[in-house]
């Protein structure tokens, strides 16, 4: 029930508020929904082969979006930022296809 | 590890490394004691990250859509920005196309007014030339005799010897020597208003034919070629013609760029 609630509080906060993202942050926002996107289907993995745990899923979701932001702004400064984004969503990518493979096979055994 | 670990397949390459370790392994640890008891999703915290995560994607959905008009508008300057340098371009093409066809009739007309201005830029080889004259071919001889090969010193020696023979046009294979004019050896070459030519080398002169023929064999360069001829197997002629033509001198070898007309008292 609270995790529900809290997707519908999220978006229904976002629509209403319409908060501005500052200037500077917004080249890290699209990586840190991907890297937060990884973190919930890996998640629901673990729902459901019953092995999650809250605590892990916290942890990692704020150090993946940590993590992703900082390489991002790392590779701006070493005037690689695309190519190191680029980097950052194909292995983020490659693990949320897993996941959701393995999430698949689950569901439909197939 | 690997048998203590029995979900991985030892992976044989980085993305496959990456696809089998999909699921962070933290999960696999099965832990006791305080943390033993947060194994469902319906708590506080998973329900604040949710919370989070639903308002990152919004914002960034909303900013998108937000920034996707002004985006649009700034290209649209771009392309308006283009379109107008573009027009701008035409018209100056057309301006200069312009001016560049008053300036010929301009000067024409003042070539048409003032028999000065022609007989000036026949002198400074700004036109084409005809008349009779002499044609000296030179040809090297056999380049492992000392002095077979010809150099820029004896076709400046020969051009001299035809100045001083009363030569009033000349030109070294096709290239007329003008007032700026320089023959030199650059790169095993010799090279005249910077155009590289090689032998055989003919030079036309335009002048009185009997004239020039005879005081050039009569002075120093004439002695000189004929010396030539004789010791290092150079060939070496001297043809009359009536009728011979040299070419103008090319136009960014008789620009001035920085001399200037002083005013003389006359």
């Amino acid at each position: 029930m609270i995790p529900v609630l809290g997707l519908v509080v999220g978006i229904v906060a976002g629509l209403l508020l319409q908060p501005t993202v500052p200037a500077g942050l917004q080249p890290y926002l699209p990586i840190a929904i991907v890297a937060a996107l990884d973190a919930v289907v890996g998640a629901a993995r673990a729902l459901g082969e019953r092995r999650f745990n809250d605590r892990v899923f916290v942890i990692s979701f704020i150090s993946n979006v940590l993590l992703a932001s900082f390489m991002v702004f790392l590779g701006d400064q070493l005037g690689v930022g695309s190519q190191l984004s680029t980097g950052v969503v194909v292995v983020l990518g490659i693990r949320i296809f897993a996941n959701a493979a393995a999430i698949r096979r689950r569901i439909f055994h197939a | 590890m690997a048998a203590d670990e029995p979900w991985r397949v030892n992976p044989i390459g980085l993305l496959d490394q990456i696809a089998e370790t999909a699921l962070d392994d933290d999960y696999y640890v099965v832990r006791t004691g305080r943390y033993s008891r947060s194994r469902q999703l319906n708590t506080i915290v998973s329900g604040f990250v949710l919370t989070v995560f639903a308002l990152l994607v919004t914002i960034a959905a909303v900013q998108t859509r937000t920034d996707r008009p002004a985006t649009e508008l700034e290209r649209q300057t771009l392309i308006d920005d283009i379109e107008a340098r573009q027009q701008s371009l035409t018209t100056r093409e057309d301006a200069a196309r312009k001016l560049r066809a008053e300036v010929t009739d301009l000067r024409s007309s003042v070539s048409s007014v003032d028999p000065d201005h022609d007989l000036l830029r026949l002198l400074t080889s700004d036109v084409p030339a005809a008349g009779e004259g002499v044609v000296i071919k030179v040809d090297e001889g056999d380049e492992q005799v000392t002095g077979g090969r010809i150099t820029d010193d004896d076709l400046q020696l020969l051009v001299n010897g035809l100045w001083y023979a009363g030569a009033e046009a000349i030109a070294i294979n096709g290239n007329r020597l003008g007032a700026l004019s320089s023959i030199r050896t650059a790169g095993g070459a010799i090279t005249v208003n910077f155009r590289s030519i090689g032998p055989p080398y003919e030079v036309t002169a335009i002048g009185d034919t009997e004239t020039l023929r005879q005081r050039f064999t009569e002075n120093a360069a004439g002695r000189y070629w004929e010396s030539r001829e004789a010791q290092s197997g150079v060939s070496f002629s001297v043809v009359g013609s009536s009728d011979l033509e040299v070419a103008a001198t090319p136009r960014e070898r008789l620009t001035v760029k920085h001399a200037k007309v002083l005013e003389e008292d006359e």
